[in-house]
C-alpha cells in the first residue's frame, strides 16, 4: 500500500525545491535588461533637459535629453546594424566558433550592392529602369552575397577542419581586399531614392517628430525569428548540442558539420541584411565601410550572455548586448563627457557588464546546484523510506 | 614525392633566376628601350580607401608625362600606398623603396613621429623625401607642399561665423582620428579662431572613425542630443561622402566644410552646406613630381615649405568645379 502512495505522491510530499523552480521564471536576459534600466535610469538623470520651440501655442517644450523619442530612434538605429550581424555571430559563437570576417562581409555585400544600385541611380547608366525588380535585385544582391562569403567560412572550417579563428581572420582580409579591388578606393552614391528615402529611410512622423523605424523593425524581426528558431527549431537546438559538446553531438548522430555550415551562412545572411539597412540609410558604400565593426559585433555578442566556449548564448541577448555599447556610446555625447576618454569607459562598462552577467549565472548555477542537492537527498531519502517500509510489510 | 620537391626546386630556382634577371628600379641612366636617362619617384600617402589620394596619383602620372618631356627624360612614378591609414607600414614602404633604389620618395604622414626616423633613413641612404599633405616637420626632408592646416582651420571657423551671422549661436567641430596630426591642427586653428566670436560656444570636438558611415552617425548623434547646434565647423568631411546628412532641413544648421569632393556637391546645390574649401588635392601629386624633378634631375633646391591655397565652392560655381573632377579622376 505504501508502494501506492508513494508513487503517486500527493502535493505535500513534493519536494518544496521544485515548487520554488516552477515559480521561478527562467528569463536569462534579466541581467541585462537591469543593466540596460540602470543605464537609462542614469542617463535620463544626469543626462538634463532641453527646451525646444515647437510645443503648443509655439511655446518652447522642455523634453528630456535621453529620453526624447528622436533620441531614442537614433539610438536604436546606430544600434540596428552592430544588432542584427550579432545575432548572427551570437549562433557562431553557440557552436563555439567565432566568425571575425562579419565586418568585412558586410562591406563586400554593400559595396556590391551600392555598385549595383548606382548602376540604377538618377545619372547612371540604367537609370530609368523599373524599381520593381531593381529593388528586390539590390536587396537579394547584398543577402546572396553575404549568405555566399559565410557558406565559404563554413566550408573552410568544416572541410578544411581548420580553426575559425584562422578561416575567418584570412577570409576577413580576401573580402576587405575583393571590395577594395572592385572599388578602386572609390565611394559609390546616388542611388534610387525609392531605395533611401522611398524605403529603409523611409519617415515616420509621430507626434511633430520625424522618425526612421525601418531599421529598428528590421532589427526586431530578425531577433524574434532567430529567438524562436533557436527555442523551438530543430537546427536551433543542434546549435546548442554542438556547441555544449561537440563529440557528444557527433556520436550521438547529430549533422554536426551541416549545422555548421548553416550557421556560418545565417552569419553571412545577417551582414548582408545589416549591409542593406546601411545602404539604403547612409545612401553610400566604400571599401572603408565596417571597418572594425567585428569587435563591436563580438562585444555584443559576448555582453549578450554568450560564451566564448561554447553552448550558451542567445538572439535577445545579442540585441539587449548591441543596445548597452550603443547606449554607453551615446550617454557619452548626452553626459558632454571628454571624447578621448570614451574608449576607456566603453571598455570598462562592457567589462563590469559581463561580470555583472557571470556573478548573475553564478549565484543562478548555484541554486540550482543547491536544488539539484536538495531533490537528490529527498530522492534518496524516498528509496530509503521506500525500502524502509517494505521491508517492514515483509 | 620526390618528383613533387623536384618539380617545387625547378619552379623555385626558374622564379629566382626570372627575379634576379629583372632591371633595378634606380637609374639616372639611359634605359634598354630609350636612350633618355630614367628616374624612378615614390609616391607614399596615407590610405588607398581615402578618395581625395586617387586624384594625387592621377596629378602625378600626369606631370611625369608633362615634365619628362619637358626635361628630356623619363620619369616613372611609383605609387607605394596602404589600403588603410598605417603608419608603419607606411615606414616598411620606404625602407623598401629605398633599398629599390628609387630616386626620390614624396611621402604624406599617417604619423609623423613614426615616419621620421624612416625618412632620416632614406636621406642618410642618398634619397631625398619631401612630404605632401600631411607633414613631418621635425625629419630631414627637403620640402613641404599641401595645405596649412592651422591656418585651414581658421578659415573655415571664421567663414562659418560669416555665414551664422550676429547673435548667439553654438558650433561643433567633428574631430575624425585623435591622431591624425593636420586634423589635430586643423581643429586647434579653428578653436583659436572662435575665440574672436563671443557670441560663438563651442559644443565640443566629437571624434569617430575617419570612414563615411560612422562620421555621418556621429554627427546625427550629436545633432540630436543636442539640438541648439546651428553650426558645423567641418574640419573634415567625411560625413558629407553618404548622402545621409541630405535629408537635414537647409540652412537651419549652417555648415563649412573641407574639401569637395564629388559626393559632397549635392550638399551644396541642396543647400544643406553653405561652402566648401577644396584642397588641391591633384596638386599633391602634381607638385610632388615636380619638386622631386627640380631636386633630382635640376640639382636646385626648392622652398621648404610650400602651402597651396584652398578653393572656395559654393552654390554659384559647383558645377564649374565640378568639371575639374573629370581630368582629376580621369572620368
Amino acid at each position: 500500500m505504501a508502494t501506492a502512495h508513494l508513487s503517486n505522491p500527493s502535493p505535500s510530499t513534493i519536494p518544496s525545491v521544485f515548487k520554488i523552480g516552477r515559480k521561478r521564471p527562467h528569463f536569462k536576459e534579466a541581467g541585462l535588461l537591469g543593466v540596460i534600466l540602470a543605464l537609462g535610469l542614469f542617463l535620463a538623470i544626469f543626462g538634463g533637459t532641453l527646451h525646444i520651440p515647437g510645443g503648443e501655442n509655439g511655446s518652447a517644450q522642455t523634453v528630456n535629453k535621453f529620453l526624447r523619442m528622436d533620441n531614442l530612434n537614433m539610438l536604436a538605429k546606430n544600434a540596428s546594424f552592430f544588432a542584427i550581424m550579432a545575432v548572427g555571430e551570437t549562433f557562431v559563437i553557440i557552436t563555439g566558433g567565432i566568425d571575425l570576417s562579419v565586418g568585412a562581409i558586410y562591406c563586400l555585400s554593400a559595396v556590391c550592392g551600392a555598385m549595383f544600385l548606382s548602376y540604377f541611380g538618377p545619372g547612371g547608366v540604367g537609370a530609368g529602369a523599373s524599381m520593381f525588380w531593381v529593388m528586390p535585385a539590390a536587396v537579394g544582391l547584398c543577402l546572396a552575397v553575404g549568405t555566399l562569403c559565410g557558406l565559404l567560412n563554413g566550408l573552410g572550417v568544416v572541410w578544411l577542419r581548420i580553426h575559425p579563428f584562422v578561416i575567418t581572420l584570412g577570409t576577413m582580409a580576401i573580402y576587405r581586399g575583393i571590395a577594395f579591388i572592385m572599388t578602386k578606393a572609390q565611394a559609390y552614391t546616388n542611388f534610387p531614392s525609392q531605395f533611401t528615402d522611398g524605403f529603409i529611410r523611409h519617415p515616420f512622423v509621430w507626434q511633430g517628430t520625424t522618425l526612421y523605424p525601418v531599421p529598428l523593425l528590421v532589427m526586431l524581426g530578425i531577433t524574434i525569428l532567430a529567438a524562436w528558431f533557436l527555442k523551438h527549431a530543430v537546427t536551433g537546438r543542434f546549435v546548442f548540442a554542438i556547441g555544449g559538446n561537440e563529440q557528444a553531438a557527433l556520436f550521438s548522430g547529430l549533422p554536426v558539420n551541416w549545422v555548421k555550415l548553416k550557421v556560418y551562412a545565417f552569419s553571412g545572411l545577417t551582414a548582408g541584411i545589416a549591409a542593406v539597412i546601411m545602404l539604403g540609410y547612409y545612401g553610400s558604400a566604400s571599401s572603408d565601410a565596417g571597418k572594425g565593426y567585428e569587435l563591436q559585433v563580438i562585444a555584443a555578442a559576448v555582453v549578450g550572455g554568450a560564451s566564448l566556449i561554447g553552448g550558451r548564448g542567445t538572439a535577445l541577448g545579442a540585441l539587449l548586448g548591441a543596445l548597452i555599447i550603443q547606449m554607453i556610446d551615446n550617454g557619452i555625447v548626452i553626459l558632454n563627457v571628454d571624447q578621448n576618454y570614451s574608449q576607456v569607459i566603453i571598455g570598462s562598462v562592457i567589462i563590469i557588464a559581463v561580470l555583472l552577467d557571470r556573478i548573475n549565472s553564478l549565484i543562478r548555477d548555484r541554486r540550482l546546484a543547491r536544488a539539484a542537492q536538495l531533490a537528490s537527498d529527498t530522492a534518496s531519502a524516498k528509496i530509503n523510506f521506500e525500502s524502509n517500509s517494505s521491508s517492514s510489510t515483509k | 614525392m620526390k618528383k613533387q620537391y623536384l618539380c617545387l626546386a625547378v619552379v623555385s630556382f626558374s622564379l629566382l633566376l626570372w627575379g634576379c634577371g629583372k632591371p633595378a628600379a634606380n637609374s639616372g641612366e639611359p634605359s634598354s628601350k630609350s636612350t633618355k636617362p630614367k628616374y624612378t619617384f615614390a609616391l607614399v600617402a596615407k590610405a588607398q580607401s581615402n578618395p581625395v589620394f586617387e586624384s594625387a596619383r592621377v596629378g602625378a602620372e600626369d606631370a611625369a608625362i608633362a615634365l619628362g618631356k619637358q626635361l628630356g627624360v623619363d620619369i616613372e612614378v611609383e605609387w607605394r600606398t596602404p589600403n588603410e591609414e598605417d603608419a608603419e607600414k607606411q615606414v616598411e614602404y620606404i625602407d623598401q623603396l629605398v633599398l629599390q633604389g628609387v630616386n626620390g620618395i614624396s611621402v604624406s604622414c599617417t604619423e609623423a613621429p613614426t615616419l621620421t626616423p624612416a625618412i632620416d633613413r632614406a636621406v642618410k641612404g642618398g634619397v631625398p623625401v619631401m612630404c605632401f599633405d600631411s607633414d613631418a616637420p621635425l625629419s630631414q626632408r627637403f620640402c613641404y607642399y599641401g595645405t596649412d592646416d592651422n591656418a585651414c582651420g581658421h578659415t573655415i571657423m571664421r567663414e562659418l561665423a560669416a555665414v551664422l551671422g550676429p547673435g548667439h549661436h553654438v558650433v561643433a567641430i567633428p574631430g575624425g582620428n585623435q591622431n591624425s596630426l593636420n586634423i589635430q591642427n586643423r581643429i586647434k586653428g579653428a578653436l583659436d579662431e572662435a575665440t574672436n566670436y563671443p557670441n560663438i560656444a563651442i559644443c565640443g570636438v566629437f571624434y569617430s572613425k575617419e570612414v563615411p558611415q560612422d562620421a555621418a552617425a556621429k554627427m546625427e548623434e550629436v545633432q540630436t542630443a543636442n539640438p541648439d547646434i546651428d553650426g558645423w565647423a567641418m574640419v573634415g568631411s567625411w560625413a558629407l561622402f553618404t548622402d545621409a546628412l541630405l535629408k537635414w532641413e537647409p540652412g537651419k544648421v549652417k555648415i563649412v566644410a573641407m574639401d569637395a569632393l564629388p559626393a559632397e556637391l549635392p550638399y551644396l546645390r541642396k543647400g544643406v552646406v553653405q561652402k566648401l574649401y577644396a584642397q588641391q588635392t591633384y596638386q599633391w601629386g602634381w607638385q610632388s613630381v615636380d619638386l622631386l624633378a627640380q631636386k633630382v634631375i635640376e640639382k636646385k633646391n626648392p622652398n621648404a615649405i610650400i602651402y597651396s591655397p584652398l578653393i572656395p565652392v559654393t552654390a554659384t560655381n559647383v558645377d564649374e568645379f565640378e568639371q575639374n573632377w573629370k581630368q582629376w579622376l580621369r572620368k
